[in-house]
Formats: structure tokens, sequence, C-alpha cells
């Protein structure tokens, strides 16, 4: 998987660098001890940063998982109350469901269209870096608020998008106040910020053999024929990482869910998504027992699925031993 | 690698000093200094409302300012709902604003978390006076003993209405009307305007609270709820049959239409909610708005009371003194009562009271409105919401939207009402 791997950045340089660059200009055995110690003076603000902001926190809510506690109490032991009242609460499980139709609708679209795309700009014409930055452009500011606010506007009653559906006599008086409609128009917000799994799409598609076409070409293989048993087993891998990414960025969805209901996760709940439903319990009701045991269900059922798709890839994606 | 290694290296020994001297700057900047060498104190002081408020609160500040020149004020403001998530995050952390906006909802839960300060050692030692104020008042902020805040302005609900639809509709709101009036008054105004008569009467907590007290109950006793099961099923059943009939604006309008209110976004003739919040509509919307009698059951008891919108103080602050100062000055100085106007309420004080004449027909009829209810002697006294009411009027709401919509049915919303207000109580 080789193009997907060089977008992960994980680590940040800071923290690697100092130990290559100490190491190679001495290597003598006394100074040792004390290079080691410069380097971890050197990473100590991203080690005291990982164990106060991350490490830290993660305990203190696993914790809190398991007691009542409202911000202001000494929290109270309560051992699973909080999972057993969470798995009886209507809201919890609407909250389930909508993250669910969201993640189901929404990430396969999003996927198809970058795919689409990308099979479309990875053929050479003119423009193409003009096409591949428009394209890419919505990643980069989709997440923000104002186009949260934007989208609002798009949808609303009266507005463009309304009235477009209105010329085919399709009337459903704006997206966002119709509890039936309103996720889609989240749907719409995702599936629009195509560009970063495109651009992914893109390498891996460049990375495909152009001998293996013309083979194919020659032996009389059509267009889907080629895309079905040349183009996507070897993209495999980077289809792979993009499911992976985006479904897991799916489950994440909190921002425009909560500009576009402007706050109130609404309609009628319609886009209670699951983060939605965690803030209003923590932030606005105090529940922070609830809200942190709602956290680590969210990362429980993540990474289920996670592992789902990994023992999944063992029959659909196809790694290319001597294609590098 | 080979050249570029100096130059990493500097590189590294930058970015280290960069983040030390970042890690340095957030530990001064959480001292948060408020008390410098040379006396001069610094206190927060919070609240909630739009831009409109903010220009004229900063204007009072600066008079302040002026007569307390060894005190200097740090503002911050947001909407409502922000303004609470805000405060509370900001209180669990021990770091509540010194001085801030706050409402009867929110008195007892805090005061149960230790938040306010009893502003009544602050009177006795003279920093600030509960004298003069307007009859009953100032009982606004009295709970179980102790003054947690101390009023600014008074206000009491009302039936906001759009003049010019009920003009058309050739509807006239009279003191005593009851409620079978009303309802026909919606059905009329919908049948020759086309416009829905009311935005959504039945989620609105306060309102039902004056429905229950014109019948003998209230939304809250002392730690509960006043009413049961059945007579939410009633009210709510009555406000959905009222939604698909058109006569109460639709729920999808409505949800649209947020923040901006339906009433102001033409969507809806009526609305009920405090009568100072006119001054909020005519600024938002294209009509004239007009203040009208809450509706009854037997002609007289509208069940209203005085509410208030107040300043309290924080229980951690380390500038009490200040503090009651800043408050005293707030409530009292006839300069603020001219800038504030009605903003937040009739002006609580006599002192601000008298220097501050309305000349613009809005604030105007606030000042009539007040002046007819107390006159009609309806006012009762306001029960003190218990702690986790602030959670129980959001439900309120938002289940009634729910049920509006036609998401829920009845018994299921009532049910679940039910459900949300024990785990508030408890909270």
């Amino acid at each position: 998987m080789g193009p997907a791997v060089t977008l992960v950045k994980d680590s940040p340089p800071a923290a690697r660098k100092p130990r290559s660059a100490v190491s190679a200009t001495t290597g003598r055995r006394p100074g040792r001890r004390r290079e080691n110690l410069a380097g971890y003076l050197f990473m100590s603000p991203w080690i005291a940063g990982f164990l106060l902001l991350t490490a830290g926190p993660m305990a203190a809510s696993l914790y809190f998982a398991f007691t009542d506690y409202n911000l202001f109490n000494t929290p109270k032991w309560v051992g699973f109350d909080n999972f057993t009242k969470m798995f009886h609460d209507p809201r919890w499980q609407k909250s389930v469901e909508v993250t669910a139709k969201y993640v189901v609708i929404g990430t396969p679209l999003k996927l198809l269209l970058a795919l689409g795309v990308a099979m479309l700009l990875a053929q050479s014409r003119r423009g193409q870096a003009f096409y591949r930055a428009a394209f890419y452009a919505p990643s980069l500011i989709g997440a923000s608020v104002s186009v949260g606010f934007v989208w609002r506007s798009l949808f609303s009653d009266g507005a463009i998008v309304d009235r477009t559906q209105s010329v085919f006599g399709w009337h459903v008086g704006g997206w966002v106040g119709n509890a039936d409609w309103v996720l889609y128009c989240l749907v719409a917000l995702t599936v629009w910020q195509f560009g970063a799994p495109m651009v992914i799409f893109l390498a891996g598609l460049k990375q495909v053999p152009r001998e293996l076409y013309e083979a194919a070409e020659m032996d009389g293989a059509g267009p889907l024929r080629r895309f079905w048993n040349i183009t996507l087993p070897m993209i495999s891998p980077v289809l792979f990482f993009n499911v992976l990414l985006e479904t897991i960025h799916s489950f994440q969805i909190f921002g425009s869910a909560y500009v576009v209901s402007n706050g109130t996760c609404g309609p009628a709940d319609a886009t209670l998504v699951y983060t939605c439903y965690l803030y209003e319990q923590g932030f606005k009701n105090a529940q922070m027992g609830f809200a942190a045991a709602m956290a680590w269900m969210l990362l429980l059922a993540v990474a289920l699925v996670t592992a789902v798709l990994f023992w999944s890839q063992k029959k659909w994606v196809h790694y290319e031993e001597g294609a590098r | 690698m080979g050249t570029g290694r100096n130059v990493e290296r500097r590189t590294i020994l930058k970015a280290a000093g960069a983040s030390a001297a970042a890690v340095g700057l957030a530990a001064t900047a959480g001292c948060g200094g408020s008390g410098a060498g040379d006396g001069t104190v610094t206190i927060r002081y919070s609240w909630w409302g739009a831009e409109e408020r903010a220009q004229k609160i900063n204007k009072t500040i600066a008079l302040f300012e002026k007569k307390y020149p060894k005190i200097k004020v740090k503002t911050d403001f947001q909407t409502y709902a922000s303004f609470w998530e805000k405060f509370q995050t900001q209180a669990a952390g021990g770091n509540p604003p010194d001085v801030f906006q706050n409402a009867v909802t929110f008195l007892r839960k805090y005061d149960k978390r230790g938040i306010l300060l009893d502003l009544k050692s602050q009177v006795e030692a003279g920093n600030l006076s509960l004298d003069h104020f307007r009859a009953g008042v100032t009982k606004v902020g009295e709970v179980d003993g102790k003054q947690l805040g101390v009023p600014v302005g008074s206000n009491t609900m009302a039936l906001v209405i759009d003049k010019k639809v009920f003009e058309k509709a050739g509807v006239e709101p009279h003191a005593g009307w009851t409620w079978d009036d009303y309802f026909k008054a919606l059905k009329t105004i919908h049948d020759r305007t086309k416009v829905a008569g009311d935005t959504g009467y039945f989620s609105i907590m306060y309102l039902y609270d004056l429905y229950l007290r014109q019948n003998g109950k209230a939304f809250y006793t002392d730690d509960g709820l006043g009413f049961d099961k059945a007579d939410l099923t009633e009210w709510w059943t009555d406000g959905y049959n009222r939604v698909k009939a058109g006569i109460v604006t639709d729920p999808k309008v409505v949800a649209q239409d947020f923040p901006k209110s339906s009433l102001s976004a033409g969507h809806g003739a009526s609305e009920f909610t405090w009568d100072n919040f006119t001054v909020r509509y005519s600024a938002e919307g294209d009509s004239t708005y007009g203040l009208a009698p809450i509706p009854t059951m037997d002609g007289k008891h509208t069940g209203q009371y005085l509410a208030s919108l107040m300043l309290s103080a924080s229980a951690r602050t380390a500038h009490p003194k200040e503090v009651a100062q800043f408050i005293d000055f707030m409530v009292h100085d006839p300069e603020v009562g001219k800038i504030m106007g009605y903003d937040r309420g009739i002006l609580a004080s006599t002192e601000q009271y008298s220097a501050y004449r309305p000349t613009d027909a809005v604030n105007k009829e606030i000042a009539q409105y007040e002046d007819d209810t107390a006159k009609a002697g309806v006012l009762g006294t306001i029960t003190p919401h218990p702690s986790g009411a602030d959670t129980i009027e959001a439900a309120f709401l938002r289940i009634g939207g729910d049920l509006g919509q036609g998401k829920t049915k009845v018994a299921d919303a009532v049910k679940q009402f039910f459900t949300e207000s024990e785990a508030a109580f408890q909270a």
C-alpha cells in the first residue's frame, strides 16, 4: 500500500528527527546515555502533551464511564449503570440509528464519487492540475463552521435546492426543517468533500502498470472488464485504506450536524448523530459519567468495525508483490 | 542529508524553544492577573444576549470604570444556550465569571452546586443596597433565605402579536378573554389571512406553567413536577391537533426559522413569550408587534407573575466587595437605566425606572402592559424552580417539537418527558 502510507502523518517529525541526527554525528558509547537523555528532552514537549492531554484524560474518562458524575459532585461509582441506562434510552437508540444511516449511506456514495472522478482525472488532458485542485478544495474547507452555515441556507425553504426541486414538481419545503430529509443534507455535505479520497485513488490509479491494460486490450477485454479485472484488484489496497479511513471518519461526524441544525440536533432528533447526543448529555445536561460511557461505547463500535474490515481484506484486497 | 545537519539542529532548537515559550505563555495566561500591584482589581462579567445588548452594556461599563477607576471590568457574552454551556464548564472548573447575568431557572441549580454568592453579607457590609426597588421585585432573587441575585429588570409572560395580521383578520384581543376565545381567534386568523395564528404554544414551559396556575397547580413544586401524565397528555394532544388543523405554525417551519422566531419571520401571528421580547422582534421582523393579555380559564386569573433577569456573583470571587459595588452601580445608577432601557425588562430599581422614560412605541407599550397587569391585580408570586429546571425547559421544547412534526405519539412523548425530567432533577 505504497501511496497510502505516504499520506499518513501520525508522529510529528520533530519527535523523530533528533535521534537520527544526533546518533549520526557521534556514534561513541560513553556519550550514548547523555544523547539519549537529550533525545528524550527534545521529545519531552510531545511526551508531556501526550501524557497530560491524551493518556491522562482517556484514563479519567474510562473511570468516569463507571460513575455518576455531574461535573460538580465527587464521582460516585455505579458499575455498569451508565451502560444499562444507555441501552434503554430511546434517544441513545435514535442516535445510533441516525449515525448508522449516515455512515452506511454517506461513505459508499463519497467513495464512489471519489473513484469515478479520480478515473476521469487519471487520463491526461489539458487543465488537469486545475481540475484536481478544484475537486480537492471542498475537502479543505468542508469541515469549517461557515460551510455548515452555507449548507443550511442552501437547503432551506425557498433556497436554491428547494426551488430547483420545485421546478420538477417535487416540493418538500426545504430539507433543513424536515425531519425526513435533513440527514441527506448532511450526507450531501460529506459527499461533496470527496476530494481527499479522490487524491488517494488518483495516486493508486497512477501506479497501475500500463502494460496490463495494453495486454488486456489485445486480448479483447472491454472497458468494464478492464476495470473489474485490472483496475479494481490493483487499487484494492488503496480502496481498503479509503474505506477504512472514511468509515472511521463518518462515525465521528459532529460539526456539520451541530451547525446545520443550529445546535439543536433536530428537527425531531433527525440529526441527532452519536457525538451530538454525547455532547448534549455531557455539556448541556452535565451527565458526564453517561457521556464518558457513550464515548467508550463509540470507541468499541469503531474498533469492531475496523476489525471486521481488516478481517475482510484477506478476501478482497490484493497485494501485488512485484508491482513496485 | 549530510549538508542539512547543522540547519536541522538549529531548527530543532528553535522548535524546542518555541514550545517552551508556548508552555510558559499558557502558564501565565492561566493565572489571569486579577490583582495588579497598584491596587487595581479586574473583575469578569458575562451575560447572554445579542450584539445590541452588548453595545449598551459596554457603555454602562465605561461609566462604571470612570466612577471606580481602580476596578477594571473584563466582559464576555454569548447567546442564551451557549452562555449556559460555557458557564457550566467554567463553574465546574472552579473559574466562573465574578459577576454574571442570571435567571430564576438557574438559582437553585447553581446554589446547590455552591457557585452562587449569598449577597446578604455584602448588603450588610454596605456595598450593595436592596432599597429603592419596585414593589416585590427583589423577591425573585431570594431563594431559601438567601439573596442569590439582584434584579436588573422585571418581565412577565405575555402574548406578543403581529398587529398587522390581527388587524387584517379583524381579531381584537381583550383582557379576560378565555382560551376558547383565543383558539377561535387563531382559527379566524388562519381562515382570513392564511397565516397560522400561533407559533407553537404547547411546547413553552413558561406558558404551560401559567395554564397550570390558572387551574390551581404549577409546573414545579419545590422539588419536582407539579402536574401528572394525564394533564400533559391532554395539553399535548390538543396542541398536536391544532398543528394539524393549521392554526399553529408547522414545526418544520419553526425549525427552519430558528434562531429567528417564527413570529418575526412572518410564519405565525402570535407567540407566548416575555413582554420585553417585542424589542427583539421589532428589530428582527418587518411587521409591527404588540402585546396582548394572556387567555384565562375564568375570565380573570392569568397566572402571571413577575420574573426577572438578575445579576449574580460567584461564591469563588476574590473580590466580593468590588463585585457588590459593581452590581449596586448597575442596578441603581440612573444613567445606566437610561442606556439600558427595557432591554432586560422593566427597570427594577425606582431610580432607574424614573430616570428612563420610553419614547418609542415599543418600549411605551411594554411599560403600559406591565402597568395594566399590575393594576389588574393578577400577579401572583413566583415559585422558585428546582435544580434541573433548565434541562427540563429544553426537553419540553424539544419533545413538543418532535410531537408537532408527527415523529412521536403523544403517549410516548409524555413518557419520554417524565423520564428525562426525573434524570434532570437527580443530576
